[in-house]
């Protein structure tokens, strides 16, 4: 899989960092984004194949939301940054 | 009449083409035009204006004649009706925005006022710069002589990516904030006199929306049968 060649900004956060606690990223449904069109992001982005883009996409449509990654707070900024990029209504959180 | 997306070649060598006529083209890159003017980080130098229709005389003509950009769907946003339905709470927390610009460049952390805030401050200039990228890289191609639109790679990821910003404020500005709002619109839009604007604005936003379903589906990774 490749990485969709859009130049990403890479921006970290200078505040204190909390070791080994998860952050996850969410993507939220909305009325206008497109089933294609969000698969076709999570399999560019994230490198995910079909049938795992699909269903985090399916996820999205059926649920309202779904967690698209997880990891360090830097990185789930990143993330969230690079789907709101292309439109998605991403946000980062602490997974409680 | 136009022709959806449809993907040739493939590798390097990819391309995306459709056919659109002078008019669809003028009207989607009017629209880009207008999401441009609400996104960019700075306006554009003003000398850039009158010179800025790509020497294509043919185009510009069409354009004027249509009565400004977008063929009359204006999506800025003293030009709407007004609203008066409650902002949802846990979507738009930064105060008195334009719901559009709210909706390009959304809240990061819906928990966590400070952290939001925090990671506004940091990505939104590069947001704002990237998706005029975008939309810049889309219009020229719209923009572009010729009868069709043929894109590379890295063109159809701007053009995509542009769609999806020009449906998104059509979208808010057509109410369209949750799936049940589609519903009642086209419920609405069977009762409306034919001359109310949103009949148009949904007919472009229609048009736009199958035109965005043809590309993306085509640059689908790992769907494509070698030929």
């Amino acid at each position: 899989m490749s990485i969709a060649p859009v130049e990403e900004e890479v921006v970290s956060s200078d505040s204190v960092v909390e070791p080994d606690v998860p952050w996850i990223t969410l993507v939220w449904n909305d009325p206008v984004n497109l089933m294609s069109y969000v698969t076709y992001v999570f399999q560019s982005y994230f490198g995910y194949d079909r049938a795992k883009a699909e269903k985090l996409m399916m996820d999205v449509h059926t649920k309202g939301r779904a967690v698209v990654s997880h990891g360090p707070r830097e990185k789930m900024e990143i993330d969230t940054e690079a789907l709101q990029g292309y439109g998605l209504w991403a946000t980062f959180q602490k997974d409680d | 009449m136009a022709r959806a997306f449809a993907r040739k070649g493939k590798g390097k060598d990819v391309r995306y083409a459709a056919k659109l006529d002078a008019v669809e083209r003028a009207v989607v890159a009017g629209l880009m035009e207008q999401v441009h003017d609400l996104v960019a980080p700075e306006p554009e130098p003003e000398p850039a204006h009158a010179s800025d229709v790509h020497g294509d005389d043919d185009f510009a003509a069409i354009v004027s004649g249509l009565g400004g950009l977008g063929m009359g769907v204006s999506l800025s946003a003293e030009d709407q009706l007004p609203d008066d339905r409650p902002v949802p709470a846990d979507a738009r927390s930064f105060g008195d925005r334009d719901p559009a610009l709210e909706r390009l460049l959304p809240a990061g952390n819906r928990v966590d006022d400070q952290l939001s805030a925090e990671f506004r401050r940091l990505t939104e200039h590069g947001l704002r710069q990237r998706k005029a990228r975008h939309l810049e890289s889309a219009m020229a191609a719209l923009r572009a002589p010729g009868s069709g639109v043929e894109l590379d790679e890295r063109t159809a990821i701007d053009m995509v990516v542009a769609l999806t910003d020009v449906r998104l404020v059509l979208g808010e500005r057509l109410g369209l904030r949750e799936d049940a709002d589609v519903d009642r619109l086209e419920a609405e839009l069977d009762e409306m006199d034919d001359d109310d604007p949103r009949l148009h604005a949904m007919s472009v936003y229609d048009f736009l929306t199958w035109l965005q379903e043809t590309l993306a589906t085509a640059m689908l990774p790992g769907d494509h049968p070698s030929a």
